[in-house]
């Protein structure tokens, strides 16, 4: 099928969808294990490992969207059609990529549901639930993406506000002061560290590839992954603002960013519910990489029928987290500490390679059309 | 229809008439015959019971008695001329036609098949010695019952009037309300058996063209015997067959029909019933009364808030609670804690069994109040609040919380009536996940549920629309409502032809226009 018939049919996103996903369903993540990450390295100085990570990653999206923006045609379609077949190796790299992408997420979602859900100790195939949403999000296609995007917009603003609000009470902004108290390696370390976290421009990339660009689509993205990067630096001040130098011991932050608030003794954990709703956008978050390498696996193959696909990569993700769940600490450490190096290679450079003959096309046409 | 005769009518009426008994061989087939002026035998042939003998009488039978037709009829020309013969007997079949004016709704039947489906739609046929042709007069007399309000959809403000069962009534409502040249109906025949009249209904020109051809082919396809309500076609309508969620909207108020119409949907009108169909379909639809337009914005706004709280309530106060006694204590406060442990400390059963009886106990008795006679009403309620409730409950079998959380679930849910059947099956199923995998269970089934609802679609509405996808314009009537002035442009997932509904400090000429 030809990609430009994929794209009416299932994969049409619009900026919109794009700016929202970008700054209400990417920060998502960065409110669970990363504030604690942050600390744990940078202590008090935790927003400038993630001020770094956002300008980073902001640069790169700024050259993604400049080439969406010279482009006539989507991205992925311009892509397919400079590289031809050899189109089918980076659909298959990306795959493999987004595959290794989502283990990390998965890893820390099982642990977190055990923590935010359950007094108890559940057994692991209670989280062996959460493969069929992911299977069902798998063969649904960018499309569903971008509607999850749109519907983010309540499911993460209002939640998260009221976590913040409720957090303010307890919250000490001298904690983070004085600014740059740790030496710079500290700094450097939390930034290394938390790169999988933060490489948000990967998962922008597919939504991006499959964008017909307009006039005006870079400023409401580039404007919405500005706003998400906000209200997590937002996030992670109030946090460290809360709970200072026990931050790092903080597992789950927004899980428990608000448990001090006075009238939960009299009501209950009902900031609880706040963060349930925060999980529904967490959950969807990570199916979106194994929803992207169903996406990959599709064009590679040309199928459009993607049930078996999603099956398999859904049975494939429960299988590892089925056995690499108790060795966490060692898939975190060779993932965060020697392979982040991927990322980089993923999210910033193999991208920007790929667009150059993007970043070109108008000026060759010109240039043509000046020859005729 | 079990005939499918497409042959035309005979000129000699007996012929005729034995071709129709042996079509309609049942014994409320009638046969009136009677001969004009100038002895021309007529026949009027209909099912009794269905027909105005007494208009029949009057403005058919006795005009036609009267009348001297003869020299109205074809001449024999012997075949010389066939073209100028048929030509001519045309002309005096309209004239015969002319000469029975005095019924208003009076048409031909080309083919013995159109005449035997007039006469079981409740016409009547009216047959000529000589003509070879069939007339229909339009003498319907169907029982119908008064137009009332509809026990499913009360408003304390606003209009009354309901849609009753027949069809024919049911457009006249519509047509009230809309005097609009642009109100189209069109009518298809649906059901082998029982021929039943379905009747698309639009705006021309307001409403999306494919919307209204999809309706019509997939109504078109429907191979049923028989069609007793507009609940088939809803079905048939559904482009997911198992769903749980509706994608047609429904009504039995003709100024909800009315105003869904002129926003842009396609209606759908079905004879034998009062419930009338609109598509596309969103979600916000029922949470949305007709009262909310009658009322102050903010009352409405609040209404609607309330409406939106009490179905989450209604759908996961019991999953909640099973799930917080079960797997997560910290979501209850102490107190609560405390009275519910203190409540529920020697009961037999376990926290999901205990709600899951509860449940179905509630279930149980609401269907027998709708299925019991009235009389016994009375009882079921003493049976149900004191003898199952309170003993329960004093017997140790069940706890007090338990039936609060049940009673109060099963109250919210009414709050929006549309979504009773739906949310009554959600109910079960978070509590079924909430008692097995706890509040996980319940959020991941939120999660799968939101999923399912944003890629599901209603004739290229999404029902999760204006909220996914985004429509900013369309926000102002969802669940927060603005006031009227405010809503001036029509929704835009319905994807209207013309956009403007309402032009603030517009004259008249103006209003017109938007017509």
């Amino acid at each position: 099928m030809p990609y430009s018939n994929a794209i009416a049919e299932n994969d049409g996103v619009h900026a919109r969808q794009i700016a929202f996903f970008a700054a209400f369903v990417l920060p998502v993540y960065k409110l669970m294990e990363t504030p604690s990450l942050l600390a744990r390295y940078a202590q008090g100085d935790l927003l400038w490992p993630a001020l770094a990570h956002f300008l980073l990653q902001t640069g790169v999206l700024l050259l993604l969207l400049y080439a969406a923006s010279r482009s006539d045609k989507p991205l992925l379609l311009k892509m397919e059609e400079t590289l031809g077949k050899w189109s089918t190796l980076v659909y298959i790299a990306y795959a493999l990529f987004f595959l290794f992408y989502a283990v990390l997420p998965l890893l820390d979602l099982e642990k977190f549901v055990y923590a935010a859900f359950y007094d108890t100790s559940p057994t692991l195939f209670s989280f062996a639930f959460f493969f069929i949403l992911c299977g069902f999000v798998c063969t649904k296609g960018l499309k569903c993406v971008g509607r999850l995007a749109d519907l983010s917009l309540f499911l993460f603003l209002l939640p998260f506000l009221l976590l913040l609000l409720m957090s303010l009470v307890e919250a000490d902004a001298s904690n983070l002061l004085p600014i740059f108290q740790r030496p710079l390696s500290d700094s450097a370390k939390a930034f290394t560290y938390t790169t999988p976290h933060f490489s948000d421009t990967v998962l922008l990339l597919p939504l991006i590839g499959n964008l017909r660009y307009k006039k005006g689509d870079g400023k409401k993205i580039s404007l919405g992954y500005a706003l998400g990067a906000t209200l997590v630096l937002l996030f992670l001040g109030v946090f460290y603002a809360v709970y200072s130098t026990l931050a790092a011991r903080e597992h789950y932050a927004f899980a428990k960013l608000a448990q001090y608030f006075p009238a939960l003794s009299v009501v209950g954990r009902i900031d609880l519910l706040l963060v349930y709703i925060l999980c529904i956008v967490l959950f969807f978050l990570v199916c979106t990489p194994l929803s992207y390498g169903v996406h990959c696996l599709a064009r590679t193959t040309g199928t459009s029928r993607k049930t078996l696909l999603s099956v398999a990569v859904a049975l494939v993700a429960f299988l590892f987290v089925l056995f690499c769940n108790k060795y966490y600490d060692g898939v975190y450490a060779l993932i965060s500490g020697k392979l982040f190096v991927l990322f980089y290679l993923f999210a910033d450079l193999i991208p920007l390679l790929l667009l150059l003959p993007a970043l070109t096309g108008k000026k060759a046409k010109r240039k043509e059309k000046r020859n005729a | 229809m079990n005939t499918t005769n497409t042959a035309a009518f005979e000129a000699a009426l007996d012929k005729n008439l034995q071709t129709l008994k042996k079509l309609l061989p049942s014994e409320d087939i009638l046969t009136y015959s009677f001969a004009t002026a100038d002895k021309i035998a007529c026949a009027l042939v209909y099912a009794d019971g269905v027909v105005n003998k007494e208009l029949l009488a009057r403005l058919v039978a006795a005009p036609l008695s009267a009348a001297a037709l003869k020299r109205l009829l074809p001449q024999k020309d012997g075949g010389r001329d066939a073209t100028n013969a048929k030509k001519r007997e045309t002309d005096q079949t309209e004239k015969v036609v002319e000469k029975a004016q005095l019924f208003p709704e009076f048409k031909t039947a080309e083919t013995l098949q159109d005449g035997v489906n007039e006469i079981l739609d409740g016409n009547t046929l009216l047959l000529v010695d000589g003509i070879a042709t069939g007339f229909i007069a339009g003498a319907k007399l169907l029982p119908v019952r008064a137009i009332m309000e509809p026990p499913t959809d009360v408003a304390v403000k606003g209009p009354r009037e309901g849609f009753i069962e027949d069809i024919k009534t049911n457009m006249a409502l519509v047509r009230k309300r809309l005097k609009s040249p642009n109100l189209r109906f069109e009518t298809l025949r649906v059901g082998k058996q029982s021929y039943t009249a379905v009747t698309l209904c639009y705006l021309a020109g307001t409403s999306v063209e494919s919307v209204k051809e999809e309706i019509k082919k997939k109504i078109e396809s429907i191979r049923i015997d028989n069609l007793p309500d507009s609940s088939y076609i809803a079905a048939f309508l559904a482009p997911r067959k198992h769903s749980l969620f509706r994608t047609v909207g429904t009504t039995e108020k003709p100024d909800i029909f009315t105003a869904k119409i002129a926003e842009g949907r396609v209606g759908i009108l079905v004879d034998g019933s009062p419930i009338a169909l609109t598509a596309p379909y969103i979600t916000t639809e029922d949470l949305q009364t007709s009262e909310d337009y009658f009322i102050s914005p903010f009352t409405a706004t609040v209404f609607r808030f309330l409406r939106l709280v009490s179905l989450f309530v209604a759908i996961l106060l019991p999953a909640f609670y099973v799930s917080a006694q079960l797997f997560k204590m910290q979501l209850l406060p102490l107190g609560l804690m405390l009275t519910i442990a203190s409540s529920v400390r020697e009961l037999p059963l376990s926290p999901s069994m205990e709600m899951f009886v509860v449940l179905l106990l509630l279930e149980i008795l609401k269907e027998a109040s709708i299925r019991m006679p009235k009389y016994v009403g009375m009882s079921l309620s003493v049976v149900g609040a004191l003898v199952l409730g309170e003993t329960a409950v004093s017997a140790g079998f069940l706890s007090t919380p338990a039936i609060i959380i049940v009673a109060f679930s099963g109250i919210c849910l009414y709050t929006v009536p549309n979504f009773v059947e739906t949310g009554s099956l959600l109910r079960w199923l978070f509590l079924l996940v909430g008692g097995g995998l706890g509040p996980f269970g319940i959020v991941l089934l939120a999660a799968f549920t939101l999923c399912y609802l944003i890629t599901a679609d209603s004739f290229g509405t999404p029902p999760l629309a204006p909220f996914s996808p985004l429509l900013k314009s369309d926000l102002r009537d969802a669940v927060v409502k603005y006031d009227l002035q405010s809503l001036s442009s029509r929704p835009s997932f319905l994807r209207p032809k013309n956009k403007t509904r309402l032009v603030v400090g517009a004259d008249k000429t103006k209003k017109g226009e938007n017509r």
